[in-house]
C-alpha cells in the first residue's frame, strides 16, 4: 500500500533569520521532547513528531468508498532560520479486522492509517494526487496548521522582508523500480511520485521535504525577479527590489544536504532533468549581475561627480 | 583517487531514549486520600487487610508465569498531597509502613501524588497532556483541528451544541452523543482533565491517576530521560511534604519501581475514576521507541505482553 | 496589513470604495486581496465583474469556511476571472488582485463561538503572510462579524491591522460614525472586552468621507448664489460637528468625491473609465489612488 504526504512551505514570519536557539523554542511543540537540530551544511531544526487521529474516507480515483482509520504523523521544520515547513504523512496498510478497533490499537502504530474493506493501492495513490474532495482525508489541512503553529509563535516579529504565498507539495511513495516524477500542478501546488526499492523508510519523507524546500526557493526567487521588473524600471530601483533575495534567499540552496546515499540518486536525477540547480544558478546569476551592474553604475556616477568637483 | 565514503554525524540531530529498569508487575497497595490516612491506623489496617490476599495472589501468578519462577514484583503506595495537605511525612509515613508490615505487606516505594503534576524541574502531567491524541469520531478528515473542549477528553462525539448558525438560517436539531468504538449502544464518557478556576491550573484526579499509571509502566520520558527516579529513603522522614522526594524507595532490596504491568487494589468507590483513567490512557501516544524497548525486553525474557497499553493495567475492586 | 472597512449606516459606498482601494493598491504593484465579510449580502463578485460569484460563491465561500465546512475558502484571481475587459489583463508591474467571496445565500452570523474565531484568525494569519494588503469589508453597524474580527485580531499579536470607518458628509452620518467607534458597545468598548488596548486601537482607526460634494465641484455650477451660500454654511457646521465628534480632518484618511458613475453603478473605476470613455472623474480615481497609498503609509497614521 502507498505512503502519502503533503508538505507546506513558507517564509518564516520574522524580519531576519532566527538563531538556532530560537528555532528550538519555536519548534518545541511537545513537552519533554527534544527539537533535533543539524548544523552542517545549514542549520536545520525539526520539531518532535505529533499525531492527529483520523477516521474518514480516503481519496480514490474511481470514487470508491474506502474508509481509513489511524493517525497522521506531522512535524514542523525550519531551515536556515528562514524557511518554515509543515509536513504530514501516512502509511496505508490493510486492516486485519473489518471494523474499527479501540483507539489504543491505532495509537500503537504512529503514522499508520489502516484501510478497511477492499481497496486497490493504485486507485488510492491516484486519488491522492488531486485536491481532496470534501469528506476525504485532508493531509494538506493538517500540514497547513502545523506551519501555522510555527508562524504564529510569539517569538517571531511577523515583519517578514517580503510577502510570498506558501507552496504545497503532495507526494505519494510506493515500492518498485526506483523512479521519481515531479509535476507542477498550479502556481502553488506540486505533486511528486517516488518509487523506491524495498520497504518505505522515513528517508523518503525527508527527501520530499527537501524537494519542497528547494522548489519553494526557486518559486520565490522567480516571484522576486518578476517583481523587480528588470528593464522596465530604473536600474537602482530593480536592484533595490532584489535586495531581499540577496539578503534572505541566495545562501539557502543546499540540495540533498541531509539525505542519505539511498535518496541522493533521486535528487541527482531531478537535477539532470528538469535541472533544478541549473535554473537556480541562472536566476542567482541574474540577480547578482543586476546588483553588480547597478553598483558599477553607481560607482561611475560617484567617480564622475568626484572628477567634476576637482 | 578512489571515491571516499564520508560519514558525518551530529549528536544534536540524533534522538536518545533511556530505558527503564522493569519489574514484572507493580502492585499499588493503596491510593489514600489525606482524610483516610488521618482517620487513623484502623482505617489503614482495614485497607491493607483487604489488599494482602490479592497481593499474594498476583505474586504467585507471576511466579508461575515467569520461567524459573523469579518474578519481580514491586509494591507502591500513593499519598495524596495534591488535593489536600495536612499532617506531615514524619507523622504519617511510619504509620503507613508499620501498619502494612503488621498485615504482612511490604511497601517498596512511596510516592506523592503532587509529583505527578510537578517534581523538581519535570512536569509529568504536561508530558502526558502533550501526548494526548484524541480518539477521532467517524468522518474526522483532519480538515479541522480535533474537536476539543479545552480541558476535556471524551471517547466519542459530543452532542452537537448550538454552534454558529447564520442569521435567518435553520437551527440545528439535538442529537445524542456517541461512543466511537461502541458495541451496539454507546457508553459515552467525557473527562475533565483540568480546570483553571484557581490561580493556576488544577489537574483532575483521573488525569493525575493516568499519569501515575504511565509512570509505573515506565512509559514517560523527558528529553529522553526517565522523569522520576526513586530516591533511597531518608534516615528521618521530613516535616513537610515538599521535602519528601517524589518517589521514595523504602525497601532497598526491592525490584524496580516501574513494571511491564500494573495492578491496583482499590475500593469500588474508585470505579468511575478508573473508567476515566482508562479513557485517558487509551488516547495517550507513548513514544514508539519506549514501546519497542519494552517489547524487546519482555520478549527476551519470555514474557508475552498485551499489545495495547491500557490492557496492561489491571484492577481489583474490593 | 489587515484593513477592516466598516460604516455605521448602509449606503455609504463603503464596499465600492474599499474594492477600488484594493484594486488601486494592486495597480501600484502590491499583492492585495479583498474579503467579503459583509456576510448578510455577499455581492463583491458583481463589483469586480466576476459574474460567476456576483451573488457570492456557489461553493467554498467565506461562510462555508468560517462555519467549518471547508478547510480553505475559495479565492478568485480578479485578473483572470473578471468578465470586464479592462480588468482581464494584469497590467505590467501590478501585483496580485484576489477576491475571497462570501457564499451565495449566506447570512449574517448569529453568534460568535470559539471555533469560528479560531478559523477567522487562521485565515487572517495566512493571508497576511502572502498579501501586502488585505481589506476585510464588514457589514454596516454593530454586528457579530465586527465582534468576530475584533476577537480574531486580539489573538494575532504581531499581525498589523487598521480600521477605516466610512461615512457620508451629513449630520446623521457624522454622529453615527463617532457612535460606532466610541459609543456604548462600539468598537473601542467591545475591543477592550476582548483584550485590545482601547488607546492603541484608537490610533488604528481613521475615517473616510464618501460622496463628498466639494465646494468648487462642477456639479455646483448651476446653483443659485443663495444655494451656494447655504451649502457653505452647512459645510462649516458639519466641519464643526465633525471636529467635536472626533471625526474631523486629523482623524480623516481620505475623502472620496461624489461621482455619478458610483451613484449609478457600483464598479471599479479603471484608468480607461477616466481617460478613454471619460465616464468617471479623474478626481475620483485620484482619491482612490491616494487612499490606497495612505492606507499603508505609517506617516499618515501617526498618533492623533
Amino acid at each position: 500500500m502507498p505512503v502519502m504526504g503533503e508538505v507546506h512551505t513558507g517564509l518564516l514570519q520574522n524580519s531576519g533569520e532566527i538563531e538556532e536557539s530560537a528555532c528550538r523554542q519555536v519548534l518545541a511543540l511537545t513537552a519533554g521532547e527534544t527539537v533535533r537540530v543539524s548544523r552542517r551544511p545549514i542549520v536545520h531544526a525539526v520539531s518532535p513528531d505529533r499525531l492527529t487521529g483520523v477516521d474518514c474516507r480516503l481519496p480514490s480515483a474511481t470514487q470508491s468508498r474506502v474508509r481509513g482509520v489511524g493517525t497522521v504523523l506531522s512535524r514542523c521544520a525550519i531551515t536556515g532560520g528562514r524557511v518554515a515547513q509543515g509536513s504530514s504523512y501516512v502509511r496505508l496498510t490493510r486492516a486485519e479486522a473489518d471494523r474499527r478497533l479501540p483507539w489504543s490499537h491505532y495509537l500503537a502504530r504512529p503514522g499508520v492509517v489502516e484501510v478497511l474493506g477492499k481497496a486497490k493501492a493504485r486507485d488510492l495513490a491516484d486519488g491522492f494526487a488531486d485536491d481532496p474532495p470534501p469528506g476525504c482525508l485532508d493531509l494538506g489541512a493538517i500540514s497547513g496548521r502545523f506551519l501555522d503553529l510555527a508562524q504564529s509563535s510569539p517569538l517571531l516579529d511577523r515583519r517578514a522582508p517580503f510577502k510570498v504565498p506558501r507552496t504545497r507539495l503532495r507526494w505519494v511513495a510506493e515500492s518498485g523500480e526506483p523512479a521519481i516524477r515531479f509535476v507542477l500542478r498550479s502556481d502553488r501546488t506540486r505533486s511528486v511520485l517516488v518509487v523506491h526499492d524495498g520497504a518505505f523508510t522515513p528517508a523518503v519523507a525527508d527527501l520530499c521535504e527537501d524537494l519542497a524546500l528547494h522548489d519553494w526557493l526557486l518559486t520565490t526567487l522567480l516571484v522576486l525577479l518578476e517583481r523587480a521588473r528588470i528593464g522596465a524600471v530604473p536600474g537602482p530601483e530593480a536592484a533595490a527590489r532584489l535586495a531581499p533575495a540577496v539578503d534572505h534567499l541566495l545562501h539557502l540552496w543546499m540540495p540533498a544536504a541531509r539525505l542519505g546515499d539511498a535518496m541522493a540518486p533521486y535528487w541527482e536525477s531531478l537535477d539532470r532533468r528538469p535541472g533544478f540547480s541549473r535554473q537556480w544558478q541562472s536566476l542567482v546569476d541574474r540577480v547578482r549581475d543586476q546588483v553588480t551592474v547597478n553598483t558599477l553604475a553607481l560607482l561611475s556616477v560617484t567617480a564622475e561627480a568626484g572628477r567634476r568637483r576637482r | 583517487m578512489t571515491s571516499v565514503n564520508a560519514a558525518f554525524g551530529e549528536v544534536a540531530a540524533e534522538r536518545r531514549i533511556a530505558s527503564a529498569p522493569l519489574s514484572h508487575v507493580s502492585v499499588e497497595l493503596g491510593h489514600l486520600y489525606m482524610e483516610d490516612v488521618e482517620a487513623g491506623p484502623e482505617r489503614l489496617r482495614e485497607q491493607f487487610r483487604r489488599v494482602a490476599p490479592w497481593a499474594r495472589t498476583v505474586r504467585s501468578m507471576w511466579q508461575e508465569r515467569v520461567p524459573g519462577g523469579r518474578a519481580r514484583v514491586s509494591t507502591c503506595f500513593l499519598v495524596d498531597d495534591y488535593f489536600s495537605r495536612s499532617s506531615s511525612p514524619a507523622e504519617l509515613v511510619p504509620m503507613i509502613l508499620g501498619t502494612a508490615a503488621e498485615e504482612g505487606l511490604s511497601v517498596d516505594y512511596l510516592a506523592r501524588e503532587s509529583a505527578c503534576a510537578q517534581a523538581d524541574d519535570v512536569e509529568p502531567a504536561r508530558l502526558v497532556e502533550d501526548r494526548l491524541v484524541a480518539d477521532p469520531p467517524p468522518e474526522t478528515t483532519g480538515s479541522r483541528p480535533p474537536v476539543q473542549e479545552t480541558g476535556w477528553l471524551c471517547n466519542g462525539a459530543r452532542s452537537p451544541g448550538n454552534g454558529t448558525v447564520q442569521a435567518m438560517g435553520r437551527a440545528q436539531r439535538w442529537a445524542p452523543p456517541s461512543q466511537n468504538a461502541k458495541r451496539g449502544h454507546s457508553i459515552f464518557v467525557d473527562v475533565e482533565l483540568w480546570d483553571e478556576d484557581g490561580p493556576g491550573r488544577t489537574w483532575s484526579c483521573p488525569f493525575l491517576a493516568a499519569v501515575w499509571q504511565l509512570l509505573r509502566l515506565g512509559m514517560l520520558r523527558s528529553d529522553g530521560r526517565l522523569p522520576l527516579l526513586p530516591v533511597p529513603a531518608p534516615d528521618t522522614w521530613p516535616k513537610g511534604w515538599d521535602a519528601l522526594p517524589a518517589v521514595v524507595q523504602v525497601n532497598a532490596q526491592a525490584p524496580p519501581f516501574s513494571a511491564y504491568t500494573t495492578l491496583s487494589v482499590l475500593s469500588p468507590r474508585f470505579l468511575p475514576v478508573e473508567l476515566a483513567v482508562r479513557t485517558i490512557l487509551g488516547q495517550v501516544a507513548v513514544d514508539a521507541e519506549v514501546l519497542r524497548q519494552v517489547a524487546e525486553r519482555s520478549e527476551s525474557e519470555g514474557v508475552r505482553l498485551e499489545d495495547e497499553l491500557v490492557d496492561r493495567v489491571s484492577y481489583v475492586f474490593c | 496589513m489587515l484593513v477592516f472597512a466598516i460604516s455605521d449606516k448602509g449606503g455609504t459606498g463603503r464596499s465600492v470604495t474599499a474594492m477600488n482601494v484594493v484594486y488601486r493598491h494592486a495597480l501600484q504593484g502590491n499583492d492585495a486581496c479583498y474579503l467579503d465579510y459583509d456576510l448578510g449580502s455577499p455581492t463583491a463578485g458583481a463589483i469586480f465583474g466576476i459574474g460567476a460569484a456576483a451573488r457570492g460563491a456557489r461553493e467554498g465561500g467565506l461562510h462555508e469556511y468560517l462555519r467549518g465546512y471547508r478547510a480553505e475558502p475559495l479565492r478568485l484571481d480578479v485578473w483572470a476571472e473578471s468578465d470586464r475587459e479592462a480588468l482581464r489583463a494584469r497590467p505590467p508591474g501590478s501585483g496580485r488582485l484576489v477576491l475571497l467571496p462570501g457564499s451565495e445565500g449566506g447570512g449574517e452570523l448569529s453568534s460568535v463561538d470559539e471555533e469560528v474565531v479560531r478559523r477567522c484568525a487562521q485565515l487572517f494569519g495566512r493571508l497576511d503572510e502572502e498579501f501586502d494588503l488585505c481589506v476585510v469589508d464588514l457589514s454596516a453597524g454593530r454586528s457579530f462579524t465586527a465582534e468576530l474580527v475584533l476577537q480574531a485580531t486580539a489573538r494575532l499579536a504581531h499581525v498589523p491591522f487598521r480600521w477605516l470607518v466610512f461615512h457620508r458628509w451629513t449630520r446623521q452620518h457624522i454622529i453615527a460614525a463617532d457612535g460606532l467607534v466610541t459609543g456604548a458597545d462600539g468598537l473601542l468598548d467591545v475591543a477592550a472586552r476582548f483584550g485590545h488596548d482601547p488607546d492603541e486601537l484608537r490610533d488604528r482607526i481613521r475615517f473616510v468621507r464618501t460622496a463628498v460634494l466639494e465646494p468648487g465641484a462642477a456639479e455646483l455650477a448651476g446653483l443659485r448664489d443663495e444655494q451656494r451660500a447655504w451649502l457653505s454654511t452647512c459645510d462649516d457646521e458639519l466641519r464643526e460637528l465633525a471636529r467635536r465628534h472626533g471625526v474631523g480632518r486629523t482623524a480623516m484618511l481620505g475623502r472620496i468625491p461624489l461621482d455619478p458613475v458610483l451613484q449609478w453603478r457600483e464598479q471599479l473605476i479603471s484608468d480607461e473609465d477616466v481617460l478613454a470613455s471619460k465616464i468617471a472623474n479623474a478626481e475620483t480615481a485620484a482619491a482612490f489612488d491616494d487612499l490606497a497609498r495612505k492606507i499603508v503609509d505609517d506617516s499618515a497614521w501617526e498618533g492623533l
